[in-house]
């Protein structure tokens, strides 16, 4: 099945179908999440109302991540097995990845200021999700940096498997490190902490938030399929008038 | 929850998500229009890739 989907032509019929139906559920099972974050889950017994904050700042944290394993993945397939859409792949999830960062840090500075009572710690959760935003833009850095997106694919592929090692860091920073930040309190051995009144909304946030996800790296891929085609042509248009010239 | 004291930094938190959301939706819309745009207009010019026959 995989290898059906190699064709860039297969892929682009398939996605047709697939974005509007991973578009349409996403935004369904995330509205539902959004109401049940705010007509049923209950504020917090210590932060109050700012808990509401959670809902929006954890699925970007997870997304931010997540888009970094789809990138790393792609980059092995760019490197290893050349595969035809892997480059296409991780171009296209890097400006994803880049803005659930962000969001990661912006919503984690708006919850950490009325809670910690300041805006940003150099802290070791903090800090190594910093360090991967600054990865994310060199990576779109590089990639505008080629003319030739074979030889950009190649050499983002490389700095992204070196930056992955980055990965467990922001995971584990909190268990290695004596963090403001707090430990984890879903993905966890010995299961979550967090109450099933307000793990509920997370989970259904962050599962609508996940397919919304899946919904625009397709139609970033789509473009970028669509970006190289234009290249070719345009290549080939220039070679026949210059062949023009010469005859 | 409108008389919390952090009602703002709520709503801004809110906020910046919808405006990085649709920011990151209208720029594949946009770049999605203007793909197909030039797509169509190199191929209204006659050029095609190998794979299609050049008409050239």
């Amino acid at each position: 099945m995989n290898l059906a989907f190699a064709n860039p032509g297969r892929f682009l019929a398939f996605i047709r179908y697939a974005i509007p139906w991973l578009a349409a559920c996403g935004a369904l099972i995330a509205a539902l999440g959004f109401y049940a974050a705010f007509a049923y889950a209950p504020a917090d017994y210590q932060q109050g109302e700012t808990v509401r904050i959670m809902y929006i700042h954890v699925p970007s944290a997870w997304l931010s991540t997540a888009c970094y394993g789809i990138m790393a993945l792609s980059s092995i397939g760019t490197l290893v097995w050349r595969h035809p859409l892997a480059d296409v792949s991780a171009k296209a999830i890097a400006p994803i990845g880049a803005a659930f960062t962000f969001l990661c840090l912006l919503t984690g500075s708006l919850w950490g200021k009325p809670m910690w009572g300041t805006w940003w710690v150099w802290d070791a959760r903090l800090t190594s999700v910093l360090v991967l935003f600054l990865i994310y833009c060199g990576i779109l850095a590089l990639w505008n940096a080629y003319e030739d997106p074979a030889r950009a694919g190649r050499a983002a592929a490389v700095m992204t498997l070196v930056g992955a090692i980055n990965l467990p860091i922001v995971k584990f920073s909190v268990d290695w490190w004596n963090t403001l930040h707090q430990p984890a309190s879903v993905f966890r051995m010995g299961g979550p902490t967090i109450d099933p009144s307000m793990l509920w909304p997370l989970l259904l946030v962050a599962i609508g938030i996940t397919l919304l996800m899946v919904a625009l790296h397709f139609a970033a891929m789509r473009n970028e399929i669509l970006r190289r085609r234009v290249r070719t042509l345009g290549m080939l248009a220039a070679t026949h008038e210059m062949k023009g010239i010469v005859e | 929850m409108m008389d919390d004291p952090h009602f703002g930094f709520i709503v801004a938190a809110y906020l910046a998500a919808f405006i990085v959301f649709v920011g990151l939706l209208l720029w594949i819309i946009f770049d999605y229009k203007a793909q197909k745009q030039l797509l169509a207009a190199l191929e209204a010019s006659g050029t095609r890739r190998r794979s299609e026959g050049d008409k050239r």
